[in-house]
């Protein structure tokens, strides 16, 4: 290894708990224990309540919640079928043909998400094809900006897959749709339930490009911690801000359940 | 049901990885083909199977012009290195997976699988997942997998190779066994292993860099091997440079006899002598020299001997008493286990 | 058994879609739903509210100082980010590679996690940490008595660059493990057994075989922090404008869409000649999917 002396080692773990501690660990934790304050400008928070959960969760930000799980829900299923679908077909193309799939499907990762945002605004805010000021245009951004992700993970999947099982099941006389869903599809199965997942988690936080979009009826979680934090209400804030931890760590949680379910190496 | 190269070409980019090959294989016939890796075998088997498309040729399997058909509807079962067999599916859904894709009625297909399972001894595996079986086992399943949809060619991509030696030995035996009652199975075997090979074959098809070198039954081509690549790939030989010329062959100033030559004066030729046909002492074709190497191979000595600055190799049973490096010795080989090699350039190759 | 023969499937009428048709449902889903709308942002930019087409809003936005400044603050606020995250994110990982320490993996696994929040969450925690009425600058307040706090950076561009830092740190560290977890550890060990000390084993061994993996962790975080929306937005600042933030701006609060949409497509323009980049850069250092030539198809 690379450091012999006992005490250098020792110093380095320092370091590295110094550094780590206050950057990754500490900011979740303060917005958590901050979540349960009555009010917090000293070494530990002055009382507990959990007055900003019964304000976060009546009305308005339950209506919030809500929304966003519709949003990421229905974002991440269509970028999943979109994401998926285009790595399969890409997969089968020429070199050539598959770097302008690739170059096109990871343009959105590229895009900064309050263009994507802005886009929508511009294209659909004129009939014939009117989605501003419905939920339709929010989840479109969404799905947009997930589906690279879905059709990266996917592409990454298929590069790994053992080409032999699908010419094995071929030659015993499987036609190339029945390899698709016989075969193809449920190898990739823990790749898609991930994609999924992943979308899931990118929706329910993302912020820029709802910024540019949501209709008042229609005001995602991470909007409302927008609000909240503006008017100065921080905790509030926290307190929605939990709420959105934690209900994307359990949807993370059941999928990670799902997709280990679903690895059979 | 026979199976027929007819110049099939195969290249990928500018690298030619088969190159205008023509074999027939009969029906029933179990033919391997044998050479090193990058010597186009596995090509050669997956134009069969459809997996890779020639760029000139045909590819007949029963008379039948099969180039232009994609895989599934070729009906050739298949076995290859990794097994792929299907990770998600249990082991008997595995080897119903081609009578599901040939809509198989129910029962039969069940019955179907029993037998093929039973035929490989895995029946008391049916419910397990590949994950949970050996590599033997899972080669065993391959197999049953391929036998299922009861092809009338079956085609083999070095199915022992992943396997230990001990197994692989028993798997030889069982391969063996299953031709024995399956007699109408057309066999393509590749392996890069001689052994393998010759214990199988009815003929073997030597390969190298992407052509066929030679064809013919294992015993043929171990005792007479056509070509230096034939006779070191098939067993290992001694090739000595020799002169011919006025009906007599010529070592090193030593005149030798063989077996009806059939000569035609040429100034250099190869002699092939197996090294388990060269004896220590004085005999027929004796040569005279230097003790250069000595390996203890348990049953066997093998005596390298340093001939006129050419290496000559023996493999003698094991000796009481080996000579030591350096001392001169005679060693010798009966006229009738020489063969002349006329063809090719020469090159001193002795291999084990 | 081979008797009773299967032989070949018979042959039905064979459905001849050439293999490109499948990729035009999903490429008429993005062109659709991203590649028209990003067009007519770029139409818009030249399609003045007067009417007519000409690139006057372009004049007006590039020669406007907003602009410029917004510009040189998107510049500096993810440069100085980019260059912080790849000495956390190299310190770090070096750490948890190389110098074993009980739970090092398990916490590199719980930064993953964080990946999967909103990076304004980052904010919002240092707003409670670091802001004006936050802990550090109460705990000081009692301590010494004084009216105010000596921490009042968050509303500046270093606090965008903290909040950066930490966020986007993760993004380095997952390919300088990977990059690390190839690299042989029997090359350190004979490094040290030549009598090299540890800062001459990472600069000569370690910090070569990193580059391309720094390469590409950099230049996808720099494209990120270009692009960085949430963090801007939270700490309130109005002095911060980056280019994201002026978008928003024009678009949402002034109603300017043609200007937005000018900004915009600088935005667009940088972001994406850096993504390119990035994705070359990755393309060269991870191994091609090769060797499986023979097999692909």
């Amino acid at each position: 290894m690379l450091l012999h002396g006992k005490a250098a080692r020792l110093i380095a773990q320092a370091v590295f708990l110094v550094l780590f501690l206050p950057l990754f660990a500490l900011p979740f934790l303060v917005i958590v224990v901050a979540s349960f304050a009555t009010d917090w400008n000293g070494a530990l928070p002055s009382g507990l309540t959990v007055q900003h959960y019964r304000e976060a969760l009546g009305g308005d930000a339950a209506h919030a919640l809500t929304v966003s799980l519709l949003t990421a829900v229905a974002a991440s299923l269509v970028a999943l079928l979109v994401g998926a679908w285009a790595a399969l077909a890409a997969h089968r193309l020429r070199r050539a043909g598959r770097g302008v799939m690739d170059t096109l499907f990871t343009l959105p990762v590229a895009v900064p998400s309050v263009v994507v945002g802005l886009s929508l605004l511009v294209a659909f805010s004129k009939p014939p094809l009117l989605l501003n000021g419905t939920p339709g245009i929010v989840i479109t951004a969404h799905a947009v900006l997930v589906t690279a992700f879905a059709y990266q993970s996917v592409s990454a999947a298929l590069a790994r897959l053992d080409p032999a099982c699908e010419q094995i099941a071929a030659s015993l006389g499987a036609s190339p749709a029945r390899v698709l869903w016989r075969i193809r599809i449920p190898l990739l199965l823990p790749s898609l339930t991930g994609a999924a997942g992943l979308g899931f988690a990118l929706s329910m936080g993302e912020l820029s490009a709802t910024m540019m979009l949501y209709p008042p009826s229609w005001t995602p979680l991470p909007v409302s911690i927008f609000g909240a934090t503006d008017r100065g209400s921080l905790f509030t804030g926290a307190a929605l801000a939990v709420v959105l931890m934690a209900t994307t760590l359990l949807v993370l949680l059941a999928v990670s359940r799902v997709r280990n379910r679903a690895s059979y190496r | 049901m026979s199976v027929r190269f007819d110049r099939v070409s195969v290249s990928y980019g500018s690298q030619t990885v088969l190159d205008a090959f023509d074999l027939a294989v009969e029906p029933g016939e179990v033919m391997a083909l044998l050479g090193p890796s990058g010597s186009g075998k596995t090509t050669a088997l997956r134009a069969v199977a459809g997996f890779v498309t020639p760029a000139s040729g045909r590819v007949l399997i029963g008379g039948r012009d099969v180039t232009a058909l994609p895989p599934h509807k070729r009906g050739i079962g298949m076995v290859v290195q990794s097994y792929a067999l299907f990770p998600h599916l249990r082991v008997d859904a595995n080897v119903a997976f081609g009578l599901k894709a040939r809509r198989t009625p129910r029962h039969e297909t069940v019955e179907r699988v029993a037998r093929a399972l039973e035929m490989t001894g895995m029946a008391a595996y049916a419910r397990r997942y590949p994950r949970e079986l050996s590599g033997g086992q899972q080669q065993r399943v391959a197999i049953a997998r391929a036998l299922a949809i009861r092809p009338e060619v079956l085609l083999l991509d070095e199915p022992l190779s992943a396997l230990d030696a001990a197994l692989r030995s028993a798997m030889l035996t069982e391969l063996a066994r299953l031709h024995r009652e399956l007699p109408d199975l057309t066999i393509l075997y590749v392996t890069h292993d001689q052994i393998e090979a010759l214990t199988l074959a009815d003929r073997v098809a030597v390969m190298d860099s992407a052509r066929l070198k030679e064809c013919g039954t294992p015993l043929d081509l171990h005792r007479s091997p056509g070509s230096e690549f034939t006779a070191s790939f098939v067993g290992g030989a001694n090739l000595l440079p020799v002169s011919v010329s006025g009906g007599t062959v010529r070592f090193a100033d030593a005149e030798l006899q063989l077996v009806a030559p059939g000569l035609t004066d040429a100034d250099t030729a190869t002699l092939c002598v197996r090294p388990h046909r060269v004896g220590l002492g004085d005999g027929p074709n004796a040569l005279r020299g230097t003790l250069a190497e000595v390996q203890w191979r348990g049953a066997t000595h093998r005596l390298v001997v340093d001939v006129a600055g050419h290496r000559v190799a023996a493999d003698v049973t094991e000796l009481r008493d080996p000579p030591a490096p350096g001392t001169p010795v005679t060693v010798h080989f009966a006229p009738q286990d020489a063969v002349l090699l006329t063809s090719g350039p020469v090159r001193e190759v002795a291999r084990g | 058994m081979a008797s009773a023969t299967a032989g070949a499937v018979p042959t039905g009428r064979q459905l001849s879609v050439p293999r490109w048709a499948w990729t035009l449902p999903p490429l008429a889903a993005l062109g659709l739903a991203f590649l028209y709308p990003l067009a007519l942002v770029v139409w818009q930019s030249v399609s003045p509210d007067s009417g007519g087409h000409d690139l006057s809003a372009y004049g007006q936005v590039l020669g406007s100082t907003v602009f410029r400044e917004a510009l040189l603050n998107t510049v500096v606020i993810a440069a100085s980010a980019t260059a912080g995250c790849l000495v956390l994110g190299f310190t770090l990982a070096l750490v948890i590679a190389f110098v074993p320490f009980p739970g090092g993996r398990a916490l590199s696994r719980v930064v993953d996690v964080f990946l999967a929040f909103p990076s304004f969450l980052i904010t919002l925690a240092l707003l409670f940490l670091y802001g004006t009425t936050g802990i550090v600058n109460g705990l000081w307040t009692q301590a010494t008595g004084a009216a105010n706090g000596p921490l009042d950076f968050l509303q500046t561009p270093w606090g965008v660059v903290l909040a950066e830092i930490t966020y986007f740190t993760p993004f380095v560290m997952r390919p300088l493990l990977a990059a690390f977890e190839r690299l042989d550890t029997a090359q350190i060990e004979a490094a040290s057994s030549l009598g090299a000390r540890a800062p001459r084993v990472v600069g000569r061994v370690i910090l070569p075989e990193a580059l391309p993996a720094l390469a590409a962790g950099g230049s996808l975080v720099l494209v990120m922090c270009l692009n960085e929306f949430g963090i801007v937005l939270f700490t309130g600042a109005k002095g911060v404008t980056t280019l994201p933030m002026l978008v928003y701006g024009k678009a949402i609060l002034d109603g300017d869409y043609p200007g937005a949409c000018v900004v915009a497509v600088v935005s667009v323009v940088v972001s994406v000649a850096l993504h390119t980049l990035y994705r070359a850069v990755v393309s060269r250092t991870l191994p091609a999917s090769g060797g499986t030539r023979a097999a692909a198809r």
